[in-house]
């Protein structure tokens, strides 16, 4: 029950900015991912909260604490990292009980509270095993065990799931989100793994290049992405160049529409809160939240706009389409029994309708 | 039952081939006994010397000197190479933690340098402890300028082998560790110290083999009660020609450092030894 706060923390290595002013304030008990591409520095900041690696500048608190000088062994805090990092030379409960030993606690005390994690984690029959012994599924929860033995204040982990097969994978994660709402501790998961992310977060921070680009619940960032980064890394979706005209008007506490023009196309979509009447924008819209109608079912409204069909994939459960709109390719994703009806539609006219739209500045455009 | 009579077939198969491949299996077990052989008949000449009076009576009476007056020249060796071993040890973890583990600028050449007593030859190495001990320390001929002789020598073939091994160590258990609320020291003691045991027992292996059959350098510092095994073996053929009791004391090391490298394998493989002159 900690809260944590990233304060402008940076970390430099030679003339690799690999973390770069990154803020954070993560509520007691709130479970939350960074998630981003390799090398976007989710590890090195994981690694600063654990007091593994020293900022280079900002401050790390602790329910408003700064433990920048606080060694690792003094945080209490917990870390799973990416390989189980199981002592190999320590039996699966010597693993366990490394934690109270250091910390000297009475011998009685260690056996029950190691007692209580084999339970568990359901291995109370695997005690006397070496590491080694176990399946890479097993020696993951001894290393959950080990690093809950202590009670720590925050829990930390590291891609804990990467090594692990597909079916462990989905299995663990969801052990690994029961674990942490039982126990009610703050935790700071890091992924490159988007469903693993939206499966199991409260709140998703998605990282680049050193920087937070977004901070928001799984449907923020996948339905009102910020940046072009954010819209383009997570999931599929389209990017339609366009230029704000308007700003429409709107109720107090609902989210800013803005009116663009793209090729053409009159499209409305959310505004982050960046963006002027003039702007080069990118407009994102997911394949799964257009909707494919009949070309005669023409309406003189935004978001609902003219096209063609230039590619029908049958997938299965989902049917993939090409739509030449304007000039515009625009990808759409069809399931549910309507998907069925698109089949023998190819090189068609039909009418596209667009939701959830959102605009973000285009900042490849203003660089320019 | 299915696999069985699947395979059976093959067996038969191969059988056409049988007389070859026996031929060639022969040959080349024949090859590597033949050359045992050669590389162990001078330690089975030795043995064969060390039974036999000088009359041909098959006896261990010359082994009544192994324990008589040649047991102080052992114990010697035997106490000279475990404090020597002691010290490399207390030189080379700390040494070979800061080289892996800390940035220290121009690390490879201070590597290269360390290691330069090992390709110093031995007669080199006698020739300036004889310089450095009477001309410029005045130190007299004990076992502590023996053991020191001996520390300057070999510390390499112990700080060698604990580098690799503290190189192949991960980092995330020291992290794991440290994570759990272990000390610096406790996480050296408990995890890095016992994960770093292969490497470490093979410096020990190798400090072992080489000190306690050193003769070279011992002869140019060894005073009148310094007299390792080694050098009673040398000065015994020297003084009192080639007798049984010299063979037995000669045997007798053989075997000490035998039993010893035997024990090692069975006990922490060969691993750790890859690249040294042992394997
Ligand atoms: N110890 C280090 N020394 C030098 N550069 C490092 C070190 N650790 C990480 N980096 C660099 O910092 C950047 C971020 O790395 P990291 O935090 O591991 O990213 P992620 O976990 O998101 O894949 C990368 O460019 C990486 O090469
Ligand atoms: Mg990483």
């Amino acid at each position: 029950m900690t809260r944590v706060q990233l304060v402008e923390i940076s970390k430099q290595y030679g003339s690799t900015l690999a973390v770069d002013g990154v803020n954070a304030d993560i509520a007691e008990g709130e479970f939350v991912t960074l998630l981003g591409p390799s090398g976007c520095g989710k590890t090195t900041t994981l690694r600063m909260v654990a007091g593994l690696v020293e900022p280079t500048a900002g401050q790390i608190r602790f329910d408003g604490q700064v433990v920048n000088n606080v060694p690792p062994h003094k945080r209490n805090i917990g870390l799973a990292f990416q390989s189980h990092a199981l002592f190999p030379h320590l039996s699966v409960y010597r693993n366990i009980a490394f934690g109270l030993e250091v910390k000297g606690s009475p011998k009685a005390d260690i056996q029950n509270r190691v007692r209580e994690m084999l339970e568990m984690i359901e291995l109370t029959h695997h005690a006397d095993r070496m590491p080694s012994q176990l399946s890479g599924g097993q020696q993951q929860r001894v290393a959950l065990a080990r690093m809950l033995a202590t009670d720590p204040r925050v829990l930390l982990f590291d891609e804990p799931l990467s090594a692990l097969d597909r079916n462990l994978r989905d299995t663990l994660k969801y052990s690994i989100l029961d674990l942490q709402r039982r126990t009610k501790k703050t935790a700071i998961y890091v992924t490159h793994d988007q469903s693993e992310a939206f499966a199991i977060s409260d709140r998703i921070f998605v990282m680049n290049e050193g920087r937070i680009e977004q901070a928001g619940t799984q449907l923020d960032i996948y339905l009102r992405p910020h940046t072009e980064f954010v819209a383009g890394f997570v999931g599929d979706n389209n990017a339609i160049p366009a230029e704000v005209e308007g700003v429409v008007p709107s109720l107090p506490g609902e989210p800013r529409l803005l009116d663009v023009r793209a090729a053409g196309m009159r499209l409305r979509g959310s505004d982050p809160g960046n963006i002027r009447v003039g702007d080069r924008v990118l407009v994102f819209v997911r394949p799964e939240n257009i909707d494919v109608l009949d070309a005669a079912s023409a309406v003189d409204e935004p978001n609902v706009v003219h096209g063609r069909i230039e590619q029908i994939v049958f997938e299965g459960p989902t049917v993939r389409v090409l739509v030449d709109a304007s000039g515009v390719l625009i990808k759409v994703t069809s399931s549910g029994l309507g998907r069925l009806t698109l089949l023998d539609k190819e090189r068609r006219d039909v009418m596209l309708r667009l939701q959830d739209v959102t605009v973000v500045r285009d900042d490849a455009a203003v660089a320019a | 039952m299915a696999v069985a009579a699947a395979s059976a077939p093959r067996i038969e198969n191969r059988s056409g081939g049988f007389s070859l491949r026996w031929l060639g299996n022969a040959l080349a077990h024949g090859y590597v006994w033949a050359w045992l052989a050669i590389f162990a008949l001078p330690f089975m000449a030795t043995l064969a010397y060390s039974l036999r009076t000088p009359d041909g009576i098959w006896t261990l009476s010359a082994y009544q000197y192994v324990f008589g007056s040649f047991k102080e020249n052992l114990l010697l060796s035997v106490q000279t190479t475990v404090i020597t071993i002691v010290i490399n040890l207390l030189i080379s973890v700390p040494a070979a933690y800061a080289i892996v583990r800390y940035p220290l600028p121009g690390k490879s050449f201070i590597l290269s340098a360390l290691n330069l007593s090992l390709y110093t030859p031995a007669a080199v190495m006698g020739v300036s402890l004889v310089i450095a001990y009477a001309f410029l320390f005045r130190i007299p001929q004990t076992m502590t300028g023996l053991i020191a002789a001996y520390v300057v020598g070999t510390f390499p073939l112990m700080l060698v082998p604990v580098i690799v091994a503290l190189r192949d160590l991960p980092m995330v258990f020291e992290e794991a560790a440290r994570t759990l609320g272990a000390t610096r020291m406790q996480t050296f003691w408990r995890v890095e110290l016992p994960l770093l045991g292969p490497g470490i027992s093979a410096g020990i292996l190798l400090t072992f083999v080489i000190i306690f059959n050193e003769f070279l350098v011992t002869l140019f510092i060894a005073g009148p009660s310094t007299t390792t095994a080694a050098l009673r073996v040398y000065n015994l053929t020297r003084t009192a020609g080639f007798q049984p009791s010299t063979a037995a004391l000669a045997t007798t090391m053989q075997l000490v450092s035998f039993v010893v490298v035997l024990l090692f394998f069975r006990f922490f493989g060969s691993r750790y030894l890859k690249g040294t002159y042992l394997i």
